[in-house]
């Protein structure tokens, strides 16, 4: 029987019974384009993530207090301590690590900024003149906070895009004396719009020098030490002489120390096998629909029971038998699974339309698994149904029994 | 020639067995037009799928042109049917997705034939049944005696030296009966053995030779002109002698 013979027949016969074919194909469908599916969001998440860690650009070791924060990225509130990291431990890091370019304070509070009678509940960011270069901001007008003494505060304040738009709408703001708390603050400058960057909508936010906003919040610890690296210094090493000097002056380990890098890996893998697991569980879906072709397989078998026995007569044997409806099994799963992945980039596409932030791509890897899968599904929920048809008795199968 | 041997069949129903067939055995000549009658149960049926290697007996020995069948493997008889044996059904047992001539064709798939001469063997035999105006029609626009017919097409597209047809007139009216009959008839003419199962006297007397079963063994064999009616073929054989007749029949 040639291959082309093998193709027409079970074709003809998938094409007999169109709608019990579609419905047991539908099952692949499902499972193919939730692999599909999935898979890209999870490989749209890890680069999501690379990137944003490369908008970072330079190597970047994070300080924060307390020991075994794992959260990685953004400064942000954490109470508890043994020991404040202050601003005085930013500058000793800085003099005494060659290695380390700068060392930047970095302080999160939330209060009410408010113009006349405008006023609006934002997160206070407390930085130095620094911040700027290392979270790559551009100002739309004005300029940064001024570079100073990191122990030197000040009462001048860089607005986030939308702050700036809600308070004074068109107006111009340079110069202008905002209140937040029970502070004056004079608009040196207004950020360009730029977003969420790790974590925090920096439109929403404000800036100001990391003293002041200590003061302000009346905090006794700094959320975070962020050290930028000389290009090509050693992170490892780094921390090691970090934890060195933090030690000597807290006498414990109270505080966390971990590299960009090391966040970024840490996530990554974690990511990867996040995607991972649900594709395997999508994966799942496959078997179930594969339980179904198999179902379709055995109605069909014992629905043709006459014809199979026809088959037997006209001199077909066991094998062709078993190679007609193992075929069947098999267009009927590869069919889902093409279709799947049609299906499934189609969505994929979609959801990069609207969601253009995240770039979802399917991985390579997960079609090449999902098509090996279903055609697999075919093959393995086939052999059962196809080897009883080419097992019946012709006498009795003539017979329709 | 066609010679089977203290041929038995048995099915096992639970704990007892149920003989289909109990000893039988006979000649067929190579060009013999012999027909197999008797009531139902009298194992013509069980006879005719054993003499086309559909079903192996229980015991004894079943020689296709010196060549003992009995005991070859599925695969050989599948091998046997495609090339040496032709079906005829009562029911016609048309694919009915195929049209008329796919079916025809469809032997030959198994055979490996290619598409070309699949297709002209196909048609020439649809002709010689007088079915070219019907080579696409599926069985469903095609009515009883053209199935039949189509089904015969089939049945010697491979060319096989034996025919065997079950009740092939059964299901059809006794004119498209007729022509099928002229049809077989044909077929023989031709120097083909065909061996027909059946209960209608009509069938029987076109055959050379009239074999006469009852509960699983041969009774007697007749001349085909001699046939009239069924129940006179038993009229002068009562029940307890048809373990005799089983014995005289062995050659």
């Amino acid at each position: 029987m040639s291959p082309r013979d093998l193709f027409g027949f079970a074709g003809d016969a998938l094409l007999q019974n169109r709608r019990r074919s579609a419905l047991s194909l539908l099952g692949v469908v499902i499972g193919v384009v939730a692999v599909v599916t999935l898979t890209a969001i999870g490989e749209g998440a890890l680069r999501y993530v690379t990137t944003q860690f490369a908008s970072l650009g330079s190597s970047l070791v994070n300080v924060s207090p307390g020991k075994n924060e794992t959260s990685g990225g953004m400064p942000h509130g954490i109470g508890g301590v043994p020991n404040d990291l202050t601003i005085q431990d930013a500058i000793v890091l800085e003099r005494r690590i060659p290695s380390v370019r700068t060392a930047m304070p970095v302080s999160i509070s939330t209060d009410t900024i408010s113009y006349r009678e405008r006023g609006r509940s934002v997160p206070i960011v407390g930085a130095t003149a620094d911040f700027q270069r290392i979270q790559k901001l551009d100002l739309a007008m004005g300029e940064f906070l001024p570079e100073s003494e990191l122990d030197r505060g000040g009462s001048v304040v860089v607005l986030g895009h939308t702050v700036a738009k809600e308070l004074f709408d068109e107006k111009n703001p340079l110069g202008s004396k905002v209140r937040i708390g029970s502070w004056r603050m004079r608009v040196i400058g207004v950020l360009q719009e730029k977003g969420h960057q790790l974590g925090m909508d920096i439109d929403e936010t404000v800036i100001i020098p990391t003293a002041s906003g200590m003061r302000m919040a009346n905090k006794s610890s700094l959320n975070r030490i962020m050290l930028e690296l000389l290009p090509r210094a050693d992170p490892d090493e780094t921390i090691a002489r970090v934890k060195e000097l933090l030690i000597e002056r807290h006498d414990e380990e109270d505080f966390t120390c971990i590299s960009q890098d090391a966040v970024l890996e840490s996530l990554s893998s974690i990511l990867g096998i996040l995607t991972m697991v649900v594709a395997g569980i999508a994966s799942v879906s496959l078997a179930v629909a594969g339980i179904g072709i198999m179902n379709v397989m055995l109605v069909s078998v014992f629905e043709r029971t006459d014809e199979v026995g026809l088959l037997k007569a006209v001199g077909a044997n066991q094998r062709q038998i078993l190679q007609i409806f193992l075929l069947e099994a098999i267009l009927l799963s590869s069919a889902g699974g093409a279709l799947g992945l049609i299906a499934g980039t189609i969505l994929v596409y979609l959801g990069n339309l609207f969601y253009p932030a995240v770039d979802m791509v399917t991985p390579l890897w997960a079609v090449g698994a999902v098509t090996a899968l279903s055609l697999g599904t075919g093959v393995v929920f086939g052999v059962l149904p196809a080897w009883r048809a080419s097992r019946l008795d012709p006498v009795a199968a003539l017979q329709g029994h | 020639m066609i010679r089977v041997e203290d041929l038995w069949r048995t099915y096992q129903m639970g704990d007892h067995a149920l003989h289909a067939l109990r000893g039988v055995s006979e000649t067929i000549e190579d060009g013999e037009y012999v027909a197999i009658m008797g009531p139902s149960g009298s194992g013509k049926s069980t006879l005719l799928n054993l003499l086309g290697c559909l079903d192996s007996p229980s015991r004894g020995r079943y020689f296709l042109a010196e060549e003992d069948v009995a005991g070859l493997a599925d695969d050989e008889l599948a091998e046997t049917r495609l090339r040496r044996i032709g079906f005829i059904f009562q029911s016609f047992h048309l694919v009915p997705r195929l049209s008329a001539v796919q079916n025809v064709e469809m032997p030959m798939i198994f055979a490996g034939t290619t598409p070309a001469e699949r297709r002209e063997r196909a048609e020439a035999s649809l002709a010689s049944v007088g079915l070219s105006d019907r080579i696409h029609h599926r069985p469903n626009e095609l009515s009883g005696g053209q199935k039949q017919r189509v089904a015969i097409a089939r049945a010697i597209v491979m060319n096989p030296g034996l025919l065997l047809a079950d009740e092939p007139t059964g299901n059809l009216d006794s004119r498209s009966g007729a022509q099928v009959l002229d049809l077989l008839a044909e077929l023989h003419g031709g120097g083909r053995t065909l061996v027909v199962v059946t209960h209608d006297p009509a069938v029987a007397r076109r055959a050379d030779r009239v074999v006469v079963m009852r509960d699983g063994v041969i009774l007697k064999r007749v001349a085909g002109d001699q046939v009239t009616d069924l129940g006179s073929l038993f009229e002068d054989l009562p029940p307890e002698e048809s373990e005799l007749a089983a014995g005289e029949a062995s050659p």
